[in-house]
């Protein structure tokens, strides 16, 4: 062993040195420098690790009582979380038969996933910044970082810009639009053309607080009553309840709140909002009814002034200058069972704006790529009579393939690099 | 070397292979019998797949019984077990296959394989506790079946979260039931293969109803029904002149598949990954006695064994793939199974560079350890079962599996010799300064390894992700279980460069990482059952707090003091002797160290 790399404490195995680079000393170093060799410091590094595995673990605990994409914003995408106790009393009723009424008031601040990616992306530059040099020894650590730094930036993208959505198609049936399934929105349609329908929307981050919406656009104001995160329609109101609607659908079903569908559920089902508006006529304040609108209920019709409205609550929709024509949706199954063997839909896609029109055939990861979005053969309606295309917008889709390339090949090199020395040593005695 | 340390080996090897000699040969049958074996080789569709009627066997009475053979019975003067189980699953099936209205023949209902251990569900059927055997026949609890279904039935409209286990218990004697009807009625498996290009295969009864109403021949379907015929009346010499022709047939109408029939039929009955965790258990004992005497005689006849056993393995595995046509990793059991190759063979490699017996000790705790996991994961029926389509074979997946099971692999071996440094350390006086460094490079290059290999398996699981449904990481429980791996490893390695541990903590640490990989492997799978389930029954639950249980300790006992682990106590006594001894003569040796 290199005599000058080795350092002998006591009874403990020679340690190497990561980093034979001489610091300077603190006499010659001005604030900057020395702050910026304490933000490079490796055992930096090791603390921000064990932050980061504890983010994780509250994070996948998280779930079990949240949805997924709420304990993502909440602890991945975020500068700080506050972390319940509760959670490891979830644990606890996992693992340790903790009684299923247990429960444990409080939470604690923890710093969240931007901000530990954040601060271990500096540490990570300040390390290079402070002891680079080039060589042979070193060139796989350096491959492997840069590829690590890419693939924290490609979570930042995806985090930020990442779109994900459905297109449901009936057999020979055609969509140009994209449902986002984690957004909501409400739609009053206006139908009197029979040409075009103009449609006014209100997302859902509207109403979800309650209180009156009010825009120009819209040919009604809308009070939100009541937002109803997942829900469940009763033909029978509860006892001791009162139906806030006076009419529509609202009148025959009753909404009741359902907690949000967690993470862990090992049925994954999605979100079911409903939401009891009352619709008034603009600047008047004379209400036109309270509507119970639902993902669960079908457009519902709203008459005044002469004008026929349709009034409904719907997953969030983006429209296409394409559209998407289903030929056929096939589903085979393994012999005597109903284990799905294989799914595929047969489309058509027609893009007058750029005069394209192919065939494409879709099916388990054989995804159709256009237009910067991605459609994979995701679902089917009950009994095979449409197909569910999952959409994805992801401008960072490729960054994560290069960034491994580089990490796997940095990390092979580097360690094959010390395998082999250590081999040869061995050899040598 | 020894004249012992020669032959000794050698020995070793030649038990074993004659032990594994002995389970491959086949049971011999005259003429006289039925030609149960020849018949058990018979291929037939069940659960989307084609397998030898062995197999469906041995999964249905698996899954009724708890175990392969039948045959004992419960006595109730003695208040113990008669007999024992040795008659072959083959031979139940065959009378549950008669069992019915056309052949009507009620042996199999006299037979007591139903394994009903709850008192609550044993009180409603009317029947006395068995303890120790639990096994009960249709005859005597017949009777009762209706009000099994009832409460069944009732019990299925409990929301599946709030059900208390005699609903779950009865839920499960309910489908034992209905699988013995389906077997019983013909209805399955899929039994005769397609009459012309283009069709099914179909059940017996179904085929038979077929040729019958459309005036066809189905020569398949009538040599199947002149078997069961036969069988009936005890015509041994029709039943075996029948199966020759119908398996003569089956050859030529599809070679391979009854070829394949034929070694799976082999691979049930020499059960391969049974033997070879026995053979681990050999070789642990072998491998912790040889640390104390007979070290080098021992720890070589350890070491080849694990290599024979090693070899019976990769074979295992092979026909496994070979017979699935999948990638070595298609469910959690053949995950136990590939992990415990895994690091039986990282073991092997370890030994081959230190010879000290680290890599030995090392290879058979993860190696039987392992497989007993998967023998108890393989409890649910047939594990070659047909995958979903979205899990079904791809590049992405298969590698992804493949390599992050390798990287939870390497996780462990590191934590197991993590555990037998501390526990070396501390409750034996052996852990010399050399052995001790050797202790040191084995954890620092296993984890090197752990981290390659659990990185590129978490991110090829990405690829795999954003391939079938665009989306690269989505931060689910699973997904996060693996990335705390990496990271963990990670950490590790980082702390050991920046000085911040050294021996004692890479080992104590590397300890934690088992604790990790149980997490990631069984934990997150828990979370959202294991919430809602009854109580505390979930076998796997337990297995991992099990496993919790022996880390978290060997984690405390490293963190002990140096000065009281005896390894460092005696090395101390011993440098410090000569002078000590100059000094004062009369102070004993223990004594000397504080």
């Amino acid at each position: 062993m290199n005599k000058t790399a080795v350092r002998i404490t006591g009874n403990q195995t020679p340690v190497k040195t990561a980093h034979p680079v001489a610091k300077p000393s603190r006499a010659t170093r001005g604030p900057f420098q020395r702050a910026l060799w304490v933000l490079a410091s490796l055992r930096l590094t090791v603390v921000l690790f064990a932050l980061a595995l504890v983010l994780v673990f509250c994070g996948t605990l998280a779930q079990v009582e949240m949805g997924i994409w709420t304990a993502v914003n909440q602890y991945f995408r975020s500068a700080y979380v506050w972390i319940p106790l509760q959670l490891f009393v979830h644990f606890g009723q996992v693992f340790f038969g903790v009684s299923k009424d247990a429960h444990l008031p409080g939470s604690f601040l923890f710093p969240g996933g931007w901000l530990i990616g954040g601060l271990l992306l500096a540490n990570l530059l300040a390390a290079h910044a402070v002891r680079f040099h080039l060589s042979w020894k070193r060139s796989g650590i350096l491959v492997l970082h840069a590829g690590l730094v890419l693939l924290m930036l490609s979570e930042l993208v995806t985090g930020l810009f990442a779109i994900e959505g459905n297109m449901t198609i009936v057999q020979n049936g055609s969509s140009n639009y994209i449902e986002e399934s984690r957004a909501e929105e409400l739609a009053i349609i206006d139908s009197s053309d029979p040409n075009t329908d103009s449609v006014a929307v209100i997302p859902d981050r509207l109403l979800k607080k309650p209180g009156i919406i009010r825009n120009e656009a819209l040919p009604m104001d809308v009070e939100v009553i009541r937002y109803l995160r997942n829900s469940e329609l009763l033909e029978k109101m509860p006892s001791g309840s009162q139906n806030p609607a006076t009419a529509g659908l609202g009148r025959s079903v009753f909404a009741v709140e359902r907690s949000e569908v967690t993470g862990t559920d090992p049925e994954q089902k999605v979100d079911t909002p409903s939401a009891y508006l009352n619709f008034k006529k603009k600047g008047t304040g004379e209400s036109l009814g309270v509507y119970l609108v639902s993902l669960l209920l079908n457009p519902q019709p709203l008459t005044f002034d002469g004008k026929n409205y349709e009034v409904s609550l719907r997953f969030k929709r983006t429209y296409k200058p394409y559209t998407i024509h289903l030929i056929k949706f096939s589903h085979d199954v393994y012999v005597g069972t109903d284990k799905p063997k294989n799914f595929s839909s047969l489309v058509r896609l027609d893009d007058p704006t750029r005069n394209e029109h192919r065939e494409n055939l879709i099916y388990m990861n054989e995804p159709l790529r256009y237009r910067g979005e991605t459609f994979y053969q995701s679902s089917f309606l009950p009994g095979d009579k449409g197909t569910v295309l999952q959409v994805v917008r992801n401008p960072g889709w490729l960054m994560p393939y290069i960034a491994c390339t580089l990490v796997s090949l940095g990390m092979i090199f580097h360690f094959g690099l010390h395998l082999i020395g250590f081999l040869r040593r061995r050899a040598a005695l | 070397m020894s004249n012992l340390s020669r032959t000794f080996p050698w020995f070793v090897l030649a038990v074993a292979t004659a032990y594994l000699i002995l389970a491959m040969s086949p049971v011999e049958e005259n003429s006289g019998q039925f030609h149960l074996q020849e018949f058990s080789t018979i291929p037939v569709v069940d659960g989307g797949r084609v397998k030898p009627i062995d197999t469906l066997a041995r999964t249905s009475l698996m899954i009724i019984s708890n175990r392969q053979t039948f045959g004992s019975e419960w006595d109730p003067q003695a208040g113990g077990v008669k007999g024992e189980a040795t008659q072959p699953a083959i031979k139940w099936l065959l009378d549950v296959m008669v069992d019915n209205g056309a052949f009507k023949q009620h042996a199999a209902e006299k037979y007591q394989v139903f394994r009903i251990e709850n008192d609550q569900l044993l009180k409603l059927l009317g029947l006395e506790a068995r303890p120790s055997f639990w096994r009960y026949s249709i005859e005597e609890f017949g009777k009762k079946i209706p009000e099994l279904i009832d409460r069944a039935e009732r019990a299925q409209q409990v929301p599946a979260q709030e059900r208390d286990v005699f609903d779950v218990k009865a839920i499960e004697l309910a489908q034992h039931l209905q699988l013995y009807m389906a077997l019983a009625n013909l209805k399955t498996p899929y039994a005769i293969p397609p009459a012309s290009q283009g069709q099914e295969w179909q059940p017996f009864i179904e085929a038979f109803m077929d040729a019958h109403r459309n005036g066809l021949d189905n020569p398949n379907a009538r040599s199947y029904g002149k078997l069961l015929l036969a069988y009936t009346q005890g015509k041994t010499e029709d039943f075996n002149q029948e199966l020759a022709s119908y398996r003569q047939r089956l050859a030529e109408q599809m070679p391979e598949q009854t070829q394949k029939a034929r070694l799976e039929v082999f691979f049930n009955h020499f059960a391969p990954f049974y033997q070879c965790s026995i053979l681990y258990v050999l070789v642990f004992f072998l491998a912790t006695v040889g640390w104390v005497v007979f070290t080098q005689p021992l720890n070589r006849a350890a070491f080849w064994l694990t290599v024979l056993t090693l070899v019976v393995h990769t074979w295992a595995l092979g026909t496994r793939m070979y017979l699935q046509g999948r990638p070595p990793v298609t469910n959690l059991y053949s995950a136990a199974v590939w992990i415990a190759w895994g690091c039986v063979l990282l073991g092997i490699f370890l030994e081959m560079i230190y010879k000290n017996g680290v890599g030995n000790v090392t290879a058979a705790v993860t190696g039987s350890l392992s497989m007993f996991l998967a023998h108890h994961l393989a409890g649910s029926g047939d594990t070659m079962e047909m995958m979903q389509a979205v899990l079904d074979t791809n590049f992405w997946l298969a590698t992804h599996v493949t390599v992050v099971t390798f990287g939870y692999v390497a996780t462990v071996v590191a934590g197991v010799i993590g555990a037998l440094y501390v526990v070396c350390g501390v409750l034996t006086p052996r852990l010399t300064k050399e052995l001790g460094q050797s202790f040191a490079q084995m954890i620092y290059g296993v984890l090197c390894f752990a981290t390659l290999l659990s990185f590129t398996g978490t991110v090829l699981g990405g690829i795999w992700a954003d391939q079938s449904w665009g989306r690269f990481w989505g931060w689910d429980p699973k997904e996060n279980g693996a990335l705390l791996i990496v990271i963990w490893n990670a950490l590790i390695l980082h702390a050991r460069w920046s000085g911040m541990i050294k021996q004692r903590g890479m080992a104590v640490l590397s300890i934690f990482g088992i604790m990790l990989t149980g997490w990631s492997g069984i934990g997150t799978n828990q979370l959202g059952v294991g919430l809602h389930a009854y109580g505390f029954s979930n076998t796997l639950a337990m297995i991992l707090v099990g496993c919790w249980a022996v880390c978290l300790p060997l984690m405390l006992l490293g963190l002990l003091p140096m000065r009281w682990w005896w390894s460092f106590a005696a090395q101390k006594a011993k440098m410090a002797l000569p002078s000590k001894v100059h000094e004062r003569s009369d102070v004993p040796v223990g004594a000397t160290s504080n």
